[in-house]
């Protein structure tokens, strides 16, 4: 074996342990929105939702979804080694990112008819949201440092487990959202 | 043997770029169907749930690869 061969051998070695670190982590973190979303169901019931805009719940929805397709088209890319797309993939999802930011804390946030304290139901939409948009804004600024890298030329097709993590937390915040989505804005009719 | 190589990279590029495609397509099409579901009839939770459950097994098998962490240390794509 070469030593480039061995030094390759030991990196997969190692992305095959980060890869199982990365998913307890998202494990132990789904229990904490799994918390949340028991919770929803147990003060609320199936019965009634906070009154949030119908529209802007879809938009930030379809913009989460559609960055997830395109964090793995940039990942899918750059595991074949093809930086321009991994690149500009991962410029899109850092701006629709951004977007479902601005999306919920400076729109949906703005236009709810109620406060945090409104209220238990309202209380629950904050922490959910809140709680799922600090998440996104770390995908954000991990998104910034993956491209960042990036531009330098620091992954390779045989190298890129950062972009691997990147990509695989990113997701696992769009699958959560998957959940909150309907959760708050479809199942029940408006109660506050 | 190096451009033979290329091409079989850009192949499954190609191909994992269809996955991806067909899943957001497969995406869309079942949250249009929950924001229908949820307009006309928000008082069907389960179905809502059974959809949210569809969609996030999509994403995690073919976003999140899960596939990938089960097969190993080599496996990719």
């Amino acid at each position: 074996m070469t030593a480039h061969a061995s030094t390759l051998a030991e990196y997969q070695r190692k992305t095959a342990a980060n890869r199982l670190g990365l998913w307890l982590f998202i494990l132990s973190d789904a229990f904490v929105f799994g918390g949340l979303y028991v919770s929803r169901f147990y003060l609320l019931g199936t019965g009634s939702r906070p009154e949030v805009n119908q529209l802007v719940g879809l938009a930030v929805t379809s913009i989460l979804l559609l960055s997830s397709f395109f964090m793995n088209r940039a990942e899918s890319a750059m595991a074949h080694g093809d930086r321009k797309t991994f690149l500009n993939g991962t410029l899109i999802t850092l701006i629709l990112g951004s977007l479902f930011l601005i999306g919920v804390v400076g729109v949906e946030w703005q236009i709810a008819p109620f406060g945090p304290g409104d209220g238990v139901a309202a209380s629950l939409f904050y922490a959910m949201t809140g709680f799922h948009a600090f998440h996104v804004l770390s995908g954000v600024i991990f998104l910034a440092v993956v491209y960042s890298n990036g531009r330098r030329g620091r992954y390779s097709a045989e190298r890129h487990w950062a972009v691997e993590a990147c990509a695989v937390y990113w997701h696992f915040v769009d699958v959560v959202w998957i959940f909150f989505y309907p959760a708050l804005y479809l199942i029940g009719s408006a109660a506050i | 043997m190096e451009g033979q190589n290329d091409v079989k990279m850009e192949e499954k590029k190609k191909e994992a770029f269809r996955v991806g495609f067909g899943v957001l397509i497969l995406l869309a099409v079942l949250t249009m169907g929950e924001f229908w579901l949820g307009s006309v009839a928000s008082a069907w939770w389960a179905p809502l749930i059974l959809i949210a459950i569809m969609k996030a097994f999509l994403v995690v098998r073919d976003y999140m690869h899960l596939p990938r962490l089960l097969a190993g240390e080599e496996a990719h794509e």
